[in-house]
């Protein structure tokens, strides 16, 4: 459905997007991650033909998006980035507006709005203005609109932006839904929404590809220590030091003490699960146990892992996993960030987008 | 040209469906209204070898409200969608640029007119409430109203043009502003210092407002300001158009 060769886009004096390349098969949900600023809306841009390309070509719905610029936007529903709309128009006068728009017949057109509306759950506001809609609305009138003259593929760039806890969760279920019948990318920085609802991940940073596989893949392929938390009572240094002779633990760290109850940090060799030699230490001792979890890695780690230490010297073998990358060419050296060069120790919940170095 | 009806008809909805258009078009029928009374006033005090349209046409009065009124519904054009982001939308939907351009272009003229029409509906008013013969002929009202037309074709270009060139509203108003203003003071570069007789002179001169006014608001049609309107607004047309597709270059 895409299939995007050396794509690449210079502003003036920078490089947005760098020779990428992916593809996107037909019928799939492919999210399109990075931190803001890595190049995805630059990206969609040039797919959807709002942009054009530097170098590099890509296709469509089988037609160019340069040569065939009117027949790939047939194809294609856009929801642009913080999703613009009139203000002065109704809902179904802007519905319609765009349908016929986008070639619908007059006939077409009112069954179709109704048919969008009803898989966005419009009803009720079809008569207000857009400019009284709460922005939970408002994505929805984006979305009935992109999806309005049932295009082959839809992009939408960033659809839950700004939406509460329960918008988010009602429109992952409403792109889930809308995946069986449309090929759907999808770009945003909430990485629980791709993991949940895409089944492949292009990630992108600095405007190059770092991997594109399945969630799953990605988190089984992030080589990241494992982590055990576990709280007890007893001896604590004598614990402490009877864990960390155990096999396959690489450090102990005591992170909290009340009363008389421990809280141990322990990390241990990537893919190793102690839990089981940690349990038999402590009913051996005698000691008592109150809570033991291991910490299992998620995409979050996967992201984290990809983008924020590719200003190491890892960054060329990473990229080489992905086997997307240029031959040849030159990988400028850059000094690594302080304190980037461990993922791992990123403690989970901590946004990374947000700490973008 | 489907495509271009159905953006045309969106263009002239939201015309009409904002205050914009009807404050615009009051206060411009009022200043209009109020300027035909004090010239007919003027002319019944003292006498002209003018006709009254002609004398309407040529005061400077007149051209005032057409300063402001290019501006005001002609900035929003453009600079209004790339302001709030509907740009986008509207160039990633199987439309040409060309045809949001004519669109938007022919909607505003379209208003243009119908702000404008009231202006001509004072000649006759004027006949049937005086029951006098009016101090002109039919010729003159229809060689103005081309007049005008023209003028309006070419200062929309102008002000779609400038709407184009920025997402910012008053600056496309101020461009056009400044433009319809020196365009209006070309024909009076003799007051400026300007020895009236030399090259520049003459060709300033006529490219200005008024200088084509006058013989049109004598009744004498002449092809060659029809010409000079037109092909000046297809180019600042073709401007705008490529101003829009120049973020598709290949650079």
């Amino acid at each position: 459905m895409i299939e995007v060769h050396q794509l690449t886009k210079r502003y003036a004096g920078q490089t947005a997007v760098d020779g990428i390349s992916f593809e996107v098969a037909k019928g799939e949900i492919v999210g399109f991650l990075g931190p803001n600023g890595a190049g995805k809306s630059t990206t969609l841009r040039m797919l959807t033909c709002f942009l054009s390309a530097s170098e590099g070509t890509a296709k469509v719905a089988g037609y160019d998006i340069y040569d065939d610029s009117i027949e790939v936007r047939r194809h294609v529903g856009y929801m642009p980035e913080n999703v613009p709309l009139y203000p002065d128009m109704r809902v179904t006068e802007y519905l319609r507006f765009r349908a016929r728009l986008k070639g619908l017949r007059y006939r077409e057109t009112k069954r179709a709005v109704a048919e969008a509306m009803d898989i966005c759950s419009l009803a009720g506001v079809e008569r207000k203005m857009i400019s009284t809609l709460s922005k939970g609305y408002r994505q929805r009138v984006g979305l009935a609109e992109a999806l309005v003259n049932k295009p082959d593929l839809l992009i939408l760039d960033e659809p839950t932006n700004g939406l509460d806890p329960n918008q988010i969760r009602q429109s992952r279920e409403l792109i889930k839904r809308l995946g069986e019948r449309h090929t759907i990318l999808i770009s945003t920085h909430i990485l629980s929404e791709v993991e949940m609802t895409c089944g492949r991940v292009v990630i992108i940073d600095r405007g190059e590809i770092m991997a594109s596989d399945t969630p799953q893949n990605l988190i089984r392929r992030l080589r990241q220590p494992g982590a055990v938390m576990l709280e007890m009572s007893g001896d604590a240094s004598a614990a402490k030091e009877e864990i960390g002779k155990l096999e396959g633990v690489k450090e102990v760290r005591r992170i909290h003490e009340r009363k008389n109850w421990t809280t141990f940090s322990i990390t241990t060799d990537p893919h190793v699960d102690v839990r089981e030699d940690l349990f038999d230490l402590v009913r051996k001792r005698n000691w008592k146990i109150r809570e033991l979890a291991s910490r299992t890695a998620s995409l979050e780690d996967a992201f984290v892992d990809l983008v924020q230490t590719t200003a190491t010297a890892s960054k060329t073998d990473r990229k080489a996993d992905t086997g997307k990358r240029k031959a040849g060419k030159e990988e400028p050296v850059e000094p690594a960030p302080a304190g980037s060069d461990s993922a791992g120790n990123n403690p989970a919940g901590n946004n990374p987008v947000e700490s973008e170095t | 040209m489907r495509t271009f009806f159905i953006l045309f008809t969106k263009e002239l909805r939201s015309f009409f469906l904002s205050p914009l258009a009807y404050v615009v078009m009051a206060l411009f029928t009022f200043l209009n209204g109020w300027l035909f009374a004090s010239m007919v006033n003027a002319m019944r005090l003292r006498v002209s070898s003018r006709s009254l349209i002609y004398n309407l046409f040529e005061s400077g009065w007149f051209w005032m409200g057409f300063f402001i009124l290019f501006p005001l519904v002609t900035m929003r054009l453009f600079a209004e969608e790339r302001k709030m982001g509907t740009i986008e939308g509207l160039l990633t939907a199987p439309v040409r640029t060309s045809e949001v351009v004519l669109a938007k272009y022919f909607a505003t003229v379209v208003v243009y007119v119908i702000i404008v029409l009231p202006m001509f509906l004072f000649f006759p008013i004027f006949q049937m409430v005086t029951g006098e013969q009016a101090a002109f002929h039919s010729g003159a009202l229809w060689g103005s109203a081309l007049g005008l037309f023209l003028v309006g074709l070419f200062n929309i270009a102008m002000g779609t043009l400038a709407s184009a060139l920025t997402s910012n509203q008053l600056i496309a108003a101020m461009l056009t502003f400044v433009f319809v203003m020196l365009h209006y003071f070309l024909g009076f570069l003799h007051n400026f210092g300007v020895v009236p007789g030399s090259v520049w002179a003459d060709g300033l001169t006529y490219f200005s407002t008024t200088e084509h006014m006058r013989a049109l608001s004598e009744g004498l049609i002449d092809s060659r300001p029809i010409v000079y309107y037109v092909s000046f607004s297809a180019v600042l047309i073709a401007l705008t158009h490529h101003i829009l597709e120049s973020r598709k270059w290949r650079v």
